[in-house]
């Protein structure tokens, strides 16, 4: 469990370091671009598909953050009538259920992104670079979040054998 | 029968509190294998999301709207609106109403609104002698006001899951927004007099030192209506402009912010909303896609033509069933899952789909308010340590106002159309 929660937080770092440099570049990019267009009469061909890949990368990366730190958007109706320790039983159950679910999402992509290998083209504009590297990040998106997910579930298990108190709530 | 059972149990575990896009993951990855296609299928239509050019306001206008309410703008509005209203009665309530409103605009995500600027509104409110459960009232449904205007991240999802133009649903939601705030002010003014509020004089220096304070936050909202609304700017270069003013402004020149201790951890911060919303919508798009192909919208809406052919009726209804989904779901997984299937059905009815984006948005910000699981109540009662049962009966008369408001704007629909028709936005 150690192991796994070294390497967990050890992402944690990467994935913030990629966020908050695509995030950058992308403000930076979609300005030069807006400046080129409206006051220069010109623009960069290639900007506009790269700030909607960026789009896509900041989607998963987003997304595994919010798996990460428990924030997903969720209906949460009924959660706030159960005890402390249901409550607990309720995330481990939900949580083991994304986990599964995610799998099965990783699994699709991968067949998604090796047909797309196999017979997907190239990057509109990046001529020499296959579209398929853009589309690896919704198979790593869904293994991490599988991960996560399964990380907390036995995170909850082991919180109620052992009696924790609940967690502090926030809204 | 093993529909339904499984249908049940979903809805079990979505309201246990299992993440939205697995519940909706889950319904397509079904409906997939139910029809023998190649769950793959699914992927390749969540890879839409790289190639949706409207997307790209979503990241940039959240980032934007979150280092707005980290800096000192909020104080800094707070201050101008109150120089600028402070002496009318009812005025520090009407400053309220319209700097949370256009923060809301900004921010999107009203629970931020109520916890910026209202934990920054309350305590004055009290302090000049306004009545306690009026304040509170007014500061949770104060929450998500704004929601009408542009750059309102509602706005532009309803466009980009709707197919609308994002340009003229900005057009469309400023007068029945500036309606809804003209409604409450007078409310206020009204309650102002009625609770022996004492006013302040109107004092020119003190307009002239808000004005200078805030003579950076002053152009934001100017470039962005005037920009779209005069056809200079679509609304994805309007993102792009704003996010890069933003962190010019906050970082440069008031140095609310700083640059390597702040920023990145905005950035995050930001990202997981964004993520937590686009995951959602990457998921949808294979299941929309799936409900299309099986003509799905169109089963209801024969089924709802059998049973009613009147304009009228039908809108009753879809205003009852979207307060419904309102106060249960949050503004952006409502937008994204309930947007494509009422969208066909209502230019049936011969609705405007931007007149339906009001209606829709109208609907959902008074959800939020809906006893009783709205969710501002809970982030009000949260933020002012009031029992949420409090904060239910001091909403009821802005839910009220709110409810009179939502019957004008669903049966007038030039309300929200004669602006853009004048413009001739597209």
């Amino acid at each position: 469990m150690k192991f796994f929660r070294a390497i967990d937080s050890g992402l944690a770092k990467i994935e913030s370091s990629i966020v908050v440099s695509l995030v950058a570049i992308m403000i930076l990019m979609a300005f030069l671009q807006v400046v080129l267009r409206n006051v220069f009469h010109t623009g960069v061909l290639w900007i506009d598909p790269f700030l909607r890949y960026l789009v896509l990368w900041l989607a998963f990366l987003g997304a595994m953050m919010a798996t990460r730190q428990d924030r997903h958007i969720r209906i949460d109706i009924l959660s706030g009538f159960l005890t402390p320790k249901l409550k607990r039983l309720s995330s481990t159950v939900t949580s083991l259920f994304s986990a599964a679910v995610c799998y099965l999402l990783f699994d699709a992509s991968v067949t998604f992104v090796l047909d797309e290998k196999e017979f997907g083209g190239l990057l509109p504009l990046f001529t020499d670079v296959p579209i398929w590297y853009i589309q690896a990040i919704i198979p790593i998106g869904f293994a991490v979040m599988m991960v996560r997910f399964l990380l907390r579930s036995i995170d909850q298990t082991v919180a109620i054998l052992r009696g924790l108190p609940p967690q502090e709530e926030t809204p | 029968m093993e529909i339904l059972l499984s249908g049940l149990l979903l809805l079990l575990l979505a309201f246990l509190g299992t993440p939205l896009f697995v519940i909706i993951a889950v319904i397509a990855l079904l409906a997939f294998w139910a029809s023998g296609i190649d769950t793959s299928a699914v992927i390749v239509e969540m890879f839409r999301l790289g190639s949706t050019p409207t997307l790209i306001a979503i990241p940039l206008f959240t980032f934007a709207g979150y280092m707005l309410a980290e800096s000192n703008t909020p104080k800094r509005v707070v201050q101008l609106f109150q120089a600028l209203f402070g002496w009318m009665p009812g005025g520090l309530a009407i400053v309220a109403l319209v700097a949370c409103a256009a923060f809301t605009a900004f921010t999107g995500a009203s629970g931020v609104t109520i916890i910026a600027l209202g934990g920054l509104l309350y305590p004055i409110l009290i302090q000049e002698q306004y009545p306690e459960r009026f304040s509170l009232g007014l500061v949770t449904t104060s929450g998500s006001l704004g929601l009408l205007f542009p750059p309102s991240l509602p706005i532009i999802l309803y466009g980009v899951v709707a197919g609308q133009s994002i340009d003229q649903l900005f057009v469309a939601g400023l007068v029945p927004g500036l309606m809804l705030v003209a409604l409450l002010s007078l409310y206020s003014v009204r309650k102002g007099i009625t609770a022996g509020v004492p006013r302040t004089a109107f004092s020119a220096a003190r307009v002239w030192r808000a004005v200078r304070g805030a003579v950076w936050e002053i152009p934001l909202p100017f470039l962005i209506i005037g920009g779209i609304y005069g056809g200079i700017i679509t609304a994805t270069e309007a993102a792009a402009l704003t996010a890069f003013y933003v962190l010019i402004v906050e970082v440069f020149i008031y140095r609310d912010l700083k640059l390597f201790r702040d920023v990145p951890r905005i950035m995050r911060e930001s990202m997981v909303l964004v993520g937590g919303i686009l995951i959602i919508l990457a998921t949808a798009l294979g299941l929309t896609n799936y409900l299309i192909d099986e003509q799905v919208p169109m089963q209801i809406l024969d089924f709802i033509r059998e049973s009613m052919d009147s304009r009228l009726l039908f809108l009753i209804l879809l205003n009852i069933f979207l307060l419904i989904v309102g106060m249960m779901m949050d503004i952006f997984s409502a937008t994204i899952v309930v947007v494509p299937l009422i969208v066909p059905i209502a230019q049936s009815f011969g609705i405007h789909p931007v007149h339906l984006g009001i209606i829709f948005l109208m609907n959902l910000e008074i959800g939020y308010l809906t006893p009783p699981v709205g969710l501002n109540l809970f982030i009000s009662s949260f933020r002012f340590r009031k029992p949420v049962s409090n904060v239910y009966r001091s909403t009821l008369p802005y839910i009220g106002i709110l409810l009179i408001a939502l019957l004008i704007i669903t049966y007038v629909p030039e309300l929200s159309l004669w602006l853009v028709e004048l413009f001739g936005v597209r």
